[in-house]
């Protein structure tokens, strides 16, 4: 594992998000000073600036990507209680470098208080999205012409009582849509802080199906893992006072209790919870194949997570950046390679890898660390 | 053995404990550290946290606040000199899959031993290339890199000869330690270094390393290369050194010539030698050699002798074969693993063992998933274990262990070798093969993967998209087909964007753009992209709206072709058949508007009546014909049609008489 290139953003500002289009060939970063830039991967392999304008007349929380089968469209939302949806002007493709050109398509400002995420429904449900805010309400937005991104018409609004924090889609194509919604609320006695809601086709409104009463900490983050086709349960990362990692797995509808709307049954079931960030996880990222989560929290780390083989999730890898508090592991972890070159004792080494300079190392399997003694066996194993 | 298995316990709940933390120069964590995935193994990484735990009044104008880090990780097989490990290797993985599917059991066998054989000569092919590279290069970060690299596909071919002489290529008749010897005498080459060493000497027996090299050789089984040395030293015809030429001429050897005799042939052979031996080292034949006497011992199987030569075994796996070459010959496979505690024991200095030493001791016991399991945590990228694992399962050598994902190891491990290939520019296409291998979950991993393949060229998207047809996955074909139809119709470029949803049979873009196409030719009076309308075909079916561009276009080239009447006719049925869009009629209707006006009669007078009556339903639905006009067009509409109502009128008086000149009644 290592550092590849850093790419210098240029932000006035922290930056709040950072996003990456479906191909992975373009990135949108957002910041508290309002803009958001564009960045395209060049031929040579290096991030360029293609755009870089002012989006919002307050911090800009979150940039998501809609699917490219929709053109390059990109929404925000901000602290100014809007969100908008933004799409590249084509045409005369500029190839001197200059910037591109993003026209607001559309501002979404149903919101009375700051819209704290916004998210694209998956590509199968159309151009949909969906935005929470601190007042408590999940919006779905949907565009029905997907040339005329100026029209998006408000579907749904759902009121979810609790100030939201973040909203996820399950991707799953065969289960009918599903969001699940996060709330920072801080009075654990208000309930459980995430809800889950499933769309019926025939009464055309959001249900809500479960709340996950388990959860009374606030949640900052959540995730539905990518849907693989052959998984009939979804997963769902959740950064709160710990990182968990539920499974939702929808039972027969009991088309008794319910008549016709009958809601479908789930079955939850924890199948992770770790404590490693000591105090508040606030954000969680699945991979493409929703094997690896990358988690970050209170102790500055950003941490990787994965099932081994035999279904058990565990660290592979932690990142840290200067000042935190596991910098102090960092010293010692160059000694142990220079021991190991020093001396012939059994410490700890790896194949064949001596000193590593900052920014690389090796990543952790299911096992762990390798401990040989790479002096000693190696000298002997001659070709 | 419980022994040992106790030790490998201690040592991995040390590694538990083994912190794993990549350090990110230049970021500052005071700010908080967030990631987001990219595509594959691919983090980018940027301080913040969330903005609801963000302190009010909190700004960063330090650059480090603001930068952002990609981290990659199992990128291995991205090196220039491991991709060829990768290619090739793929193409005996291909192989070995076919030949596994249809060959019957004793066939495959045989294709097992080829394939592992095969592994191993790429390995050593990396290796070679390695070499090569570090001798050529004098950059010393790369010297290291690639010396790092030797290091590790050396003990690749470590373990995975063991496992082929054990698992796969398993001796007839238990008669194991032959491609033991074999085996040692490859990893452990210094004492036949040495002896070529002494060899080009004069006195050899002056040689500094003369009797270690003579024990090195003797504790490998190198029988005639210790006579031959014995033969060059001046005290040769002395009784010692004659008695010793005696014992090693008769030892019955393992090699070839006792492939010929039975296995107790053999036994009561060596009993005998055996005692000769020990009688001749009793009655004090190597008193007056010290050196002689040292190789007597080893000849005796002298457990003292062994550990006294630990130093020149260098390891415990050296001492164990060793040893059973002097103590127990006809050793059995299964029986190998009650030695290996003895030896171990002889090189515990500070009772940890090493991961290889792990390994080993699993192979030693048969224990395959052990030795995968360390495997894949030991070596940074999946391509051993991964090759390993499915080497050794069509071997039947994995007992079909359900995992809790439903898959099983070899699933598993081929899954995360894919996922490493998966994230490379080129590479991807090779993993593709290795997921269509993964009965569960390689066809889903397929599809998520290719859903996230940037596709910035033509050529690509076609490979794509023909790797999607062949595996029949719809759903992904009409995904690229949309991308790429789509990026092209906002750069304007029609013709190839109707391309894509032709490709993918997209009614709903073909529909739109077939209107653009129709769009332009109202803006510019003509058509571009006149080739791919001419050669729409039965393709043309997919939507109304195409139907009816293509048979519009149709109707100029007989227009131009001045086959009026054809033309004429099929203008008439497309105005009638309401195939043309209304907002389409009064284009149709000028056009009408040249046959009109031709000497020869197009339209008979029931056509004409029919077109002034579609004539007289444009001009009273007007919404049709206002929309988005200017007033000055409206003008110029109205114009059109009221010389579109004179020409039609004088064409139905033209037609009465004509059908009445033709037809009197």
């Amino acid at each position: 594992m290592f550092v590849a290139k850093n790419i210098q953003s240029d932000h006035k500002d922290l930056i709040h998000d950072v996003a990456y289009d479906f191909h992975g060939r373009r990135m949108a970063t957002c910041s508290s000073d309002q803009t958001v830039k564009i960045w395209d991967l060049g031929e040579d392999g290096e991030w360029h600036l293609t755009a870089n304008w002012k989006t919002h007349s307050g911090s800009v929380w979150r940039v998501t990507w809609a699917h490219p089968e929709f053109g390059q469209v990109i929404a925000t939302c901000s602290f100014d209680r809007t969100a908008a949806v933004w799409e590249e002007m084509v045409g005369e493709k500029q190839h001197d470098g200059s910037l591109r050109t993003w026209l607001r398509r559309s501002s979404l400002v149903d919101s009375r208080t700051s819209v704290t995420d916004v998210k694209f429904a998956p590509k199968h449900l159309g151009l949909q999205l969906a935005t929470c805010s601190q007042d408590g309400i999940v919006r779905i937005y949907e565009a029905p012409d997907v040339m005329n991104l100026n029209q998006w018409s408000l579907q749904n609004e759902i009121s979810c009582k609790l100030s939201c924090s973040c909203v996820s889609w399950n991707t799953s194509r065969i289960h009918s849509p599903m969001i699940a919604v996060g709330s920072d609320d801080t009075n654990l006695s208000a309930g459980g802080k995430v809800q889950i809601y499933e769309y019926n086709d025939s009464t055309r409104k959001w249900n809500k199906v479960e709340t996950i009463a388990r959860i009374a900490d606030p949640v900052y983050d959540l995730a539905f893992a990518p849907n693989l086709g052959g998984r009939n349960s979804h997963l769902l990362a959740i950064a709160s006072k710990n990182l968990k990692i539920i499974s939702i797995e929808p039972l027969r509808r009991d088309s008794t209790l319910s008549g016709q709307s009958g809601l479908t049954k789930f079955e939850l079931k924890e199948v992770a919870e770790f404590n490693e960030h000591e105090q508040q996880v606030w954000r969680v990222s699945w991979n493409v194949t929703g094997t690896v989560l990358a988690s970050s929290g209170d102790d500055s780390c950003v941490r990787l997570w994965k099932a081994n083989y035999l279904g058990s999730w565990k660290c592979i890898a932690i990142l840290t950046g200067d000042g935190s508090p596991q910098e102090t592991d960092r010293p010692q972890f160059g000694q142990l390679q220079g021991n190991q070159s020093a001396g012939g004792d059994r410490s700890v080494g790896n194949a064949g890898v001596r000193n590593l300079p900052s920014g690389i190392m090796n990543l952790r399997r299911n096992t762990g660390w390798p401990s040989f003694n790479t002096k000693k066996d190696q000298s002997n194993v001659m070709l | 053995m419980g022994h040992s298995s106790k030790w490998r316990q201690s040592n991995m709940a040390e590694r538990e404990r083994d912190l794993h933390i990549l350090w990110l120069p230049g970021t500052a964590s005071c700010y908080g550290l967030q990631a987001t995935w990219g595509m594959g193994n691919q983090l980018y990484v940027f301080p913040g946290r969330n903005p609801i735990l963000q302190e009010d009044g909190v700004q960063a104008h330090n650059p480090e606040a603001t930068e952002i880090s990609e981290v990659r990780w199992d990128t291995d097989m991205h090196d220039k000199l491991i991709r060829r490990l990768v290619n090739q290797s793929h193409n005996i993985f291909m192989m070995l899959q076919s030949q596994a599917a249809d060959a019957s059991s004793a066939t495959l066998k045989q294709q097992l031993v080829k394939c592992s054989k095969q592994y191993r000569s790429v390995m050593k092919a990396c290796s070679m290339d390695l070499l090569e590279a570090s001798d050529n290069t004098a950059d010393e970060m790369d010297i290291e890199r690639f010396q790092d690299q030797l290091k590790v596909f050396e003990m690749q071919e470590l373990i995975w000869s063991l496992c082929e002489i054990l698992f796969i290529d398993v001796a007839p008749g238990g008669r194991i330690l032959i491609p033991l010897l074999e085996w040692l005498r490859r990893h452990f080459p210094v004492g036949f270094q040495i002896f070529k060493d002494i060899l080009q000497q004069e006195k050899p027996e002056e040689h500094r390393e003369y009797w270690e090299c003579i024990y090195r050789l003797i504790l490998q089984g190198e029988v005639e290369k210790v006579r031959s040395l014995l033969a060059r030293h001046p005290a040769r015809q002395t009784d010692c050194f004659l008695s010793m030429e005696e014992l090693l001429k008769k030892m019955p050897l393992c090699s070839s010539n006792y492939k010929g005799s039975s296995l107790s042939e053999f036994e009561m052979k060596w009993r005998h030698w055996r005692e000769d031996c020990e009688r001749r080292l009793e009655e004090g034949d190597f008193a007056t050699n010290k050196y002689l006497e040292t190789v007597a011992r080893i000849l005796c199987g002298d457990n003292t002798v062994f550990s006294h030569l630990r130093d020149l075994c260098q390891t415990w796996y050296h001492m164990l074969i060793s040893k059973l070459l002097y103590q127990n010959p006809t050793v059995k496979a299964n029986d190998l693993q009650y030695y290996t505690q003895d030896c171990l024991d002889d090189f515990r200095c500070d009772g940890m063992l090493g991961d290889l030493d792990n390994i080993l001791i699993a192979v030693f016991e048969f224990d395959s998933h052990q030795v995968l399991k360390e495997c894949s945590g030991f070596f940074t990228s999946f391509w051993f274990a991964a090759h390993l694992t499915d080497l050794l399962h069509h071997g039947g050598c994995l007992k079909s262990h359900r995992l809790v994902f439903g898959s099983d190891l070899r699933e598993y491990l081929l899954l995360d070798y894919a996922a490493s290939l998966m994230s490379h520019k080129s590479l991807w296409q090779v993993g593709v093969d290795y997921l269509d291998h993964c009965p569960l979950f390689g066809r889903s991993y397929l599809e998520q993967y290719i859903e996230h393949m940037s596709y910035e060229s033509e050529k690509k998207a076609v490979k794509l998209l023909h790797i999607c047809e062949r595996r029949n996955m719809t759903s992904q074909v009409k995904s690229i087909c949309k991308v790429m139809g789509m990026r092209l119709l906002h750069n304007d470029r029609l013709g190839a964007a109707l391309t894509w949803f032709l490709k993918s049979k997209d009614v709903a873009f073909a529909t739109l753009v077939a209107e653009k196409f129709l769009t332009q030719y109202s803006d510019k009076g003509k058509f571009d992209n006149l080739d791919l309308i001419d050669n729409l075909g039965s393709s043309m079916l997919l939507s109304n709206r195409l139907t009816f561009l293509g048979k519009y276009r149709e109707f100029h080239k007989l227009y131009e072709e001045r086959e009026y009447h054809a033309a004429g006719h099929l203008l008439f049925s497309l105005l009638t058949s309401r195939l043309a869009p209304r907002e389409f009629w009064i284009t149709l209707l000028k056009d009408a508007l040249g046959l009109l006006q031709l000497r020869e009669l197009v339209y008979g007078s029931k056509q004409t009546c029919e077109m002034m009556h579609c004539l007289e339903e444009l001009t009273k639905d007007t919404k049709h014909l206002e929309a988005g006009k200017q007033t000055t067009d409206l003008s110029e509409l109205q114009e059109n049609i009221s010389l579109l109502q004179v020409a039609l009128t004088k064409n139905l008086a033209k037609a009465i008489v004509t059908e009445g000149t033709v037809h009197p009644s």
